[in-house]
């Protein structure tokens, strides 16, 4: 198999069951799912759905309680901290639903971040950065703090700094919750962009109508299990 | 897609220390509030430890100036029987005093004073008291005692007196003396017979210590030699060094060259704690409290900084989770909260260190005068204490406040640092409404 042919992820009967005091919380309930490279896939649900979680164990953020992860054909679920530490640096970007920037650090320095981890030399992270900036209407933003960006400028700083490393996917969490409608179909639109362009492999979960409305494929979750799985033309 | 390059360490270690300047800049009042309490303590260690070893040493200069010196060269059993017979012969008394001139330990020798101490009586016509007597070369003895700074009336030995007696004012007043009297001394000689000599008083001391003052006595040592038949002979070689960290040396030094007589059971070699063990004890015990004193001290320091560090990761909880989640490992995490700590406390025990050095610098002239808490006449353990405190500055100080307060910025930050590391990242993520 070429890495071409590699899935992004690809999920085997995985499950995940909080304790919480006595109760036993399933969360995520034998979910086999292959994400391929290139899509561009919404997770949807109701809170409690367990989308969230399942992007968790899919970004090695937590382990599964049972079954197998892939990331780019590596197995995630038997790593080491050290290991899954590596595998989100290269393989992963994450975007939170609190943007999450990291606030002593300027725009530019934040999206350069996981490039700066990689080793990547200063001038070839400035060039896709500035790059990415340019495209998402983030030019002249570069030497601002997050907390002299609005909202919807500190999420475009997010999704430049998931995906200037170059990933082979992006992981979203509740990218336009906190965003309003102009901000949050912008955003969306520069994320279609980079999928179509870059071929940034792109896993929302979301419960946002817009969001669902432009994904290609949209994996339904209710109660911790896949209840539907429709990918649009 | 092609792998990345491997993570090169430098940059690790470059981004971590910028993420902890920034972070420690980002939060500046608690930073600042931190490590005003660790310049201070700095500070405080600097110039408490200078202040404790000035007035140790003034103890040890004031307490071997009125005994036997930083170091005393005498017959072994002299320590113990206090008689004539366990003295040096002249001849090793050269020996010690030739030693004692070799240029290699010159320049630590402030004084050298070949005396005569025996016991006897001091007698007038208006009674007799118990006195020690001490004969000393008075050219010699100016330089290694402070009595002769402690007249009150008539003046000290000089070397053309003959018959002179220098006394202390306790037995000037119970002996009813005064600058002229006549004195007798009485004390066994060399064939241990009861001898007397006439002395007529040229001076007056008050030294302060009840004891010195009431029963010791100068005479000069030729006037002894000529009474007791011991000729030169005397019972110690005493030397005053220019500080008590050249005694080390100097009873080396002097044990060495001293190796035959010593071997022979002949002449022993004694520093000022071996030869004065209550003054010896009188420091540790002080040393001891001043140590605990600190201790409680930095101890509480250290619990501020912990808290400082671990309220400040408490607060950045989801920041650590992001970071972990951006790549990179539970170490370098909470190596981040580590250097914060290191930093802070390096930084600010610089400052304070460096602040404690100016306060010592500023009292290194004049003093710090206590005599409003001690008074002018305090005696401690046989010892004058002189009411102004000299501070004492010694290198060794700063290697140990350096090493301790950045000992104690490391394990006060070791605890945060594992929280930060071992944060569970996908409960920091979580959204909260």
């Amino acid at each position: 198999m070429t890495e071409s042919n590699i899935p992004a992820v690809r999920t085997e009967g995985v499950w995940k069951i909080f304790q919480q005091e006595a109760e036993e919380v399933q969360a995520v309930r034998d979910v086999s799912v292959t994400i391929e490279r290139g899509e561009f896939t919404a997770l949807a649900g109701p809170s409690g759905s367990g989308k969230t979680t399942l992007l968790n164990l899919i970004g090695g953020l937590t382990p599964p309680t049972r079954g197998r992860v892939w990331v780019a054909g590596q197995e995630v679920s038997e790593m080491s901290n050290q290991a899954l530490a590596q595998l989100r640096l290269e393989q992963v970007g994450f975007i939170f639903q609190a943007y999450n920037l990291l606030p002593v650090l300027t725009a530019m320095e934040n999206a350069e971040f996981p490039m700066l981890l990689q080793g990547l030399a200063a001038e070839e992270r400035a060039t896709r950065v500035r790059e990415l900036f340019a495209r998402t209407g983030m030019a002249g933003l570069e030497d601002r703090r997050p907390g002299k960006l609005s909202g919807g400028q500190q999420q475009r700083v997010a999704v430049v700094r998931a995906v200037a490393s170059r990933p082979a996917l992006v992981l979203a969490d509740e990218p336009t919750a906190n965003l309003d409608s102009a901000s949050s179909e912008a955003l969306l639109d520069v994320m279609a962009e980079l999928n179509r362009d870059l071929g940034v492999t792109f896993v929302f979960a979301t419960h946002d109508a817009r969001v669902m409305g432009r994904a290609r494929r949209l994996v339904q979750m209710v109660d911790g299990r896949i209840d539907s799985d429709e990918t649009r033309a | 897609m092609t792998a990345p390059p491997a993570r090169p360490r430098s940059l690790h270690t470059r981004t971590i220390l910028v993420l902890a300047m920034r972070n420690l800049s980002r939060q500046a009042r608690r930073t600042m509030l931190t490590a005003a309490v660790m310049v201070l303590g700095g500070a405080l260690l600097i110039f408490s430890f200078a202040i404790g070893d000035g007035s140790h040493e003034n103890w040890i200069d004031s307490g071997i100036r009125t005994s036997s010196g930083h170091v005393t060269v005498e017959q072994p059993q002299f320590r113990v029987s206090r008689k004539l017979e366990d003295r040096l012969t002249s001849a090793q008394r050269g020996e010690a005093e030739r030693a004692l001139a070799m240029p290699d330990i010159a320049p630590l020798v402030v004084a050298v004073s070949s005396r005569l101490r025996i016991g006897g009586l001091a007698s007038s016509a208006a009674g007799a008291r118990p006195a020690q007597i001490l004969a000393v070369d008075p050219v010699a003895e100016a330089r290694f005692s402070t009595l002769d700074d402690q007249v009150v009336e008539g003046r000290y030995l000089e070397p053309d007196d003959r018959l002179a007696a220098f006394i202390g004012v306790g037995l000037a007043s119970s002996l009813e003396l005064r600058i002229g009297s006549r004195l007798v001394v009485q004390a066994q000689d060399t064939e241990n017979e009861i001898a007397a000599q006439l002395l007529r008083v040229v001076g007056i001391f008050r030294n302060g210590v009840p004891e010195v003052d009431q029963t010791v006595v100068h005479i000069p040592l030729q006037v002894a030699g000529e009474w007791l038949g011991s000729d030169e002979d005397v019972t110690n070689v005493g030397v005053v060094l220019q500080g008590s960290e050249a005694v080390g040396p100097v009873t080396r030094h002097l044990e060495t060259t001293l190796a035959e007589p010593i071997t022979r059971g002949e002449v022993r070699v004694m520093g000022w704690r071996e030869a004065n063990p209550a003054l010896a004890a009188a420091i540790a015990i002080d040393d001891f409290g001043n140590y605990l004193v600190f201790g409680i001290l930095f101890l509480i320091i250290a619990f501020g900084i912990v808290n400082a560090v671990l309220m400040s990761v408490l607060h950045r909880h989801r920041e650590f989770g992001v970071l972990q989640a951006l790549g990179l490992t539970p170490g370098q995490t909470g190596a981040i909260v580590l250097v914060e700590g290191l930093t802070l406390t390096a930084v600010s025990g610089f400052v304070g260190v460096s602040l404690g050095l100016v306060a010592t610098w500023y009292f290194l002239g004049d003093g710090l005068d206590m005599s409003a808490l001690v008074g002018e006449d305090m005696t401690f353990s046989g010892v004058v204490i002189d009411p102004v405190i000299v501070p004492l500055f010694r290198a060794v100080r700063i290697a140990q406040v350096v090493t301790f307060i950045v000992a104690i910025g490391a394990v006060a930050s070791i605890y945060p640092a594992l929280r930060a590391a071992r944060i569970d990242i996908a409960e920091a993520m979580k959204f909260e409404r």
